[in-house]
């Protein structure tokens, strides 16, 4: 933030000696990517954000019927949730393992522990889809109330993402594939695992958010001003 | 990291990516340059069809029931098409995707953009969602006439047309378009932060890209909540979910939705539509301030007011979005904290209106086409600016809301003015894309036929506002109110903006005709000092800089430096090489 404000009070039109100047010599694709990918996280956050300020502004409606705190609602018991985060923490993992087996050019490593990852980020999806279709059969459809669609929603916004994750992420073993080169996946690797991380903490605030019980609701809402 | 990484995309020119087929050359390109002319290309042929929605629209307006082929719906579908198209896929696309494509790896000294192959792919998906949207039009029911802000419950209740397919094939090409956006908008902000030439600091930057730059990030964080309201509705269209559907009943039937927040939905629309003002206006901000200093030979009164107006505008233009909202009901506290923010986003703005006329001041003025569009550009924003000062206030919003008055405000502001700028901008680099000028005689008519015209158009609106005339009305009908004269106003109107529509045609046959034969520019033919300009091939090829990325050695400002010969200094000039400058043009006095 000061470093902003410094720059913005630089007088461009004075001779400036090149020694003080806060040079940016055009960089490495590994830092471009890493900008790219903050931007990135922002934009996802801002997505999140809103769609949590609507969802706490809806939960005081006096058709919002919270999914936990009676013993008939779905996630008073949310050990299908917790065994799905378990998964997801472990798919982040693993992805940190890889890239330090990258670091340290061990294939065996590297094959390991991406296998581990892929298989994790399967299992939490599938997971995910196994409670999308518990919620189903048990009556719990997507219009048939406010919480209801919100869950859909949100955790479908969630798996969207971490889908559009697999696609980059596969996308860095073919390239690993290609030339081999330790380093380069490795850098990749940092990305993905930021992301991956990210998105671990996307969910367990979702977790968090969506299996509230009316109580918890009140006292954030009346927190927050609705 | 070694040396050779660091250099990778600033130094080396990479082989492997040189295009040789047609195919990858023009096509498939991932050349910067080549997809700038894409966006472009795509962005005007659609705004073409706005233009064309307009003059159908006016016809109706200025000639009631003279034309059978436009009735109360197609009438909707048109306002809603022409409004959408001209703010998203016209002026967002062209300014963002054309321009800021085509000029920030130039201005700020890079090869291309960071993610070359991002790059190829933003553009078609843009082209995807321009697809999809006007697949609309051939859709049972047609395109969605629910107005551009898309309000539920009506868009998507039967009764407004293109309830069905129309609103579900806008929703997902607005989609479509917010993830071709943040593709190239990710690629804009880190080319720019990580990109720039040795030297490049970012006070060094040109106005230019830094209008674009902050509007990028607006971009970035505005989009989103379009997104999420898209989304919302279209679960709302689809798997009938309530988010913002209310308990209603539609043609005498109780629908199933209950407890949903239309005012919901608004508030998310205008967190993204306010800032979309600024996204539009920025980059035309930025442009036309180099376009004043070039044409004036002045550097730009205030560059860092200038640069500082530019970020507390982006900021503050993500408070102020219930202004639009003021007929909803709010609380009367809500309304004057919005009221009062938009007061305030008004200092900045007009500060930079008090630069661009301080760079005139006493400025050695070429009154070339592009600085004719920039100074019209200065009217009709101010002119915009005045009457959205006055729509800012709560009390003189409640009876001018829904009005002409409204339009003929945001036409001046964010209409008419970024056009200005956008010909400005095209006159200006169009020969730095050839090598050819357009032709100036054709400019100059092309300046004065919009200019009048758009006043011509616009002026009398703000009155029929007064006149308490409503928008999206597809006629009066008998009112007691509304006298008689202002149905030959209205013909008037539709009379000009007949003339202005044709005299962008003329725009368009001067845009391809240069193309081929225009008169040789020659390099740098406005004698800028921006580094666009002084690439090694003119016009600039493949990898934009020959063997080396220029290095920075001053601002972009350095016009009417005395002594120098040209009067002007290039951002890559060193000052050992100014002593030659100033050395040779003593050397050529002796001659004479
Ligand atoms: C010659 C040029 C233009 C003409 C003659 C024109 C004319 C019109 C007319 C007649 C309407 C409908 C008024 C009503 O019935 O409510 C309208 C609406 C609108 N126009 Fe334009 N326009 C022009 C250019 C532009 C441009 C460049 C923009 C870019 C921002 C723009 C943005 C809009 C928007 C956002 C609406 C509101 C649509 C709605 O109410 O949903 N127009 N215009
Ligand atoms: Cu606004």
């Amino acid at each position: 933030m000061m470093q902003i404000l410094k720059t913005l009070r630089i007088k461009p039109w004075l001779p400036q000696g090149q020694e003080t100047e806060p040079f940016s010599v055009a960089t490495n694709k590994e830092k471009a990517a890493s900008t790219a990918l903050k931007f990135f996280l922002a934009v996802i956050t801002v997505i999140f954000f809103l769609f949590t300020v609507t969802f706490l502004q809806r939960t005081q409606s006096y058709d919002f019927q919270a999914l936990s705190g009676e013993p008939w609602l779905p996630f008073s018991n949310a050990s299908m949730l917790w065994q799905n985060s378990i998964y997801l923490l472990m798919a982040s993992i693993s992805i940190i393992l890889a890239n330090k087996s990258a670091d340290l050019q061990s294939f065996k490593g590297v094959v390991i522990s991406l296998t581990a990852t892929a298989l994790f980020t399967v299992l939490f999806i599938g997971g995910q889809v196994q409670v999308w279709q518990q919620l189903n059969q048990s009556g719990f459809y997507i219009y048939a109330n406010p919480a209801n669609s919100y869950y859909f929603l949100l955790t479908g916004m969630h798996a969207l993402h971490i889908v559009a994750g697999v696609l980059v992420f596969i996308r860095c073993i073919w390239l690993f594939s290609l030339d081999l080169s330790y380093q380069t996946l490795a850098s990749r690797l940092k990305l993905c695992a930021r992301y991956w991380h990210f998105l671990l903490f996307i969910w367990l605030f979702l977790f968090f958010l969506l299996t509230g019980d009316a109580q918890t609701f009140k006292t954030i809402a009346l927190f927050c001003g609705f | 990291m070694t040396e050779m990484e660091n250099i990778a995309i600033a130094d080396q020119v990479d082989d492997s990516s040189h295009p040789n087929s047609f195919l990858t050359k023009y096509v498939w390109s991932q050349d910067h340059k080549v997809i700038a002319i894409q966006y472009s290309i795509t962005a005007i042929a659609v705004g073409l069809i706005a233009l064309v929605l307009s003059g159908i629209m006016r016809l109706q307006l200025g000639f009631p029931n003279e034309f059978s082929f436009i009735d109360p719906s197609s009438y909707l579908q048109f306002v809603t098409m022409h409004g959408m198209i001209m703010v998203i896929y016209l002026l967002t696309a062209l300014l963002l995707g054309g321009f800021g494509n085509y000029l920030i790896p130039l201005m700020i000294g890079a090869r291309d953009m960071v993610f070359p192959y991002l790059n190829m792919l933003s553009y078609w998906t843009y082209l995807l969602s321009v697809l999809v949207l006007v697949s609309s039009f051939f859709v049972s029911g047609g395109p969605t006439g629910a107005g551009w802000t898309l309000y539920p419950p009506q868009a998507i209740l039967s009764g407004t047309p293109g309830a069905d397919a129309g609103i579900l094939l806008m929703l997902i090409s607005l989609a479509i378009f917010i993830v071709a956006f943040t593709m190239g908008g990710l690629n804009y902000v880190s080319t720019i932060l990580q990109a720039r030439a040795k030297g490049m600091t970012l006070m060094r930057m040109p106005l230019t890209i830094w209008g674009i730059f902050v509007a990028t990030i607006l971009g970035l964080l505005a989009f989103p909540a379009l997104l999420v309201s898209a989304i919302m509705m279209i679960f709302d269209k689809v798997v009938g979910t309530s988010f913002f559907m209310p308990a209603i009943l539609s043609l005498g039937e109780t629908l199933d939705h209950s407890g949903g927040s239309p005012i919901l939905f608004q508030h998310l629309f205008w967190f993204f539509g306010h800032p979309e003002v600024y996204i539009v206006a920025l980059p035309a901000f930025g442009m036309v301030s180099d376009v004043i200093a070039v044409h004036a030979r002045k550097n730009i009164f205030g560059y860092r007011m200038m640069v500082w107006a530019i970020v507390a505008i982006g900021g503050l233009s993500f408070v102020v979005w219930a202004h639009h909202m003021y007929v909803s009901g709010m609380n009367p506290y809500f309304g004057f904290f919005f009221a009062t923010t938009t007061l305030i986003i008004a200092i900045p703005t007009a500060l930079k209106v008090y630069n661009w006329l301080l760079t005139l001041w006493r400025g050695n003025i070429h009154l070339t086409v592009p600085m004719l569009f920039a100074i019209g550009f200065i009217f009709t924003f101010t002119h915009g600016g005045l009457t959205g000062l006055m729509l800012g206030n709560v009390v003189i919003d409640l009876p001018l809301s829904d009005t002409f008055f409204v339009v003929a405000h945001f036409h001046m502001v964010m209409g008419v003015s970024p056009v200005m700028v956008l010909f400005a901008a095209i006159y200006h680099w169009f020969p730095l894309l050839t090598g050819r000028f357009l032709n100036n005689s054709l400019g100059k008519f092309h300046f004065w036929g919009t200019f009048l015209g758009t006043y011509a158009i616009y002026l009398p609106m703000h009155y029929l506002g007064f006149l308490g005339v409503p928008r999206r009305y597809f006629a009066m009908g008998e009112t007691d109110f509304i006298p008689e004269s202002a149905q030959t106003l209205n013909a008037g109107i539709t009379v000009s903006a007949i003339i202005v529509g044709l005299v962008q045609l003329v725009f368009i046959a001067n845009l391809i005709w240069s193309t081929f034969k225009g008169k040789k520019s020659g390099r740098n033919p406005w004698q800028a000092t921006s580094l666009e300009w002084q690439t090694a091939q003119f016009p600039p090829g493949h990898g934009n800089w020959g063997e080396h990325v220029p290095q920075v050695h001053r601002w972009a400002y350095d016009y009417s430096v005395p002594e120098v010969k040209d009067d002007f200094i290039p951002q890559n000039i060193s000052p050992e090489e100014v002593e030659y400058l100033i050395s040779d043009e003593n050397n050529s006095r002796e001659d004479k």
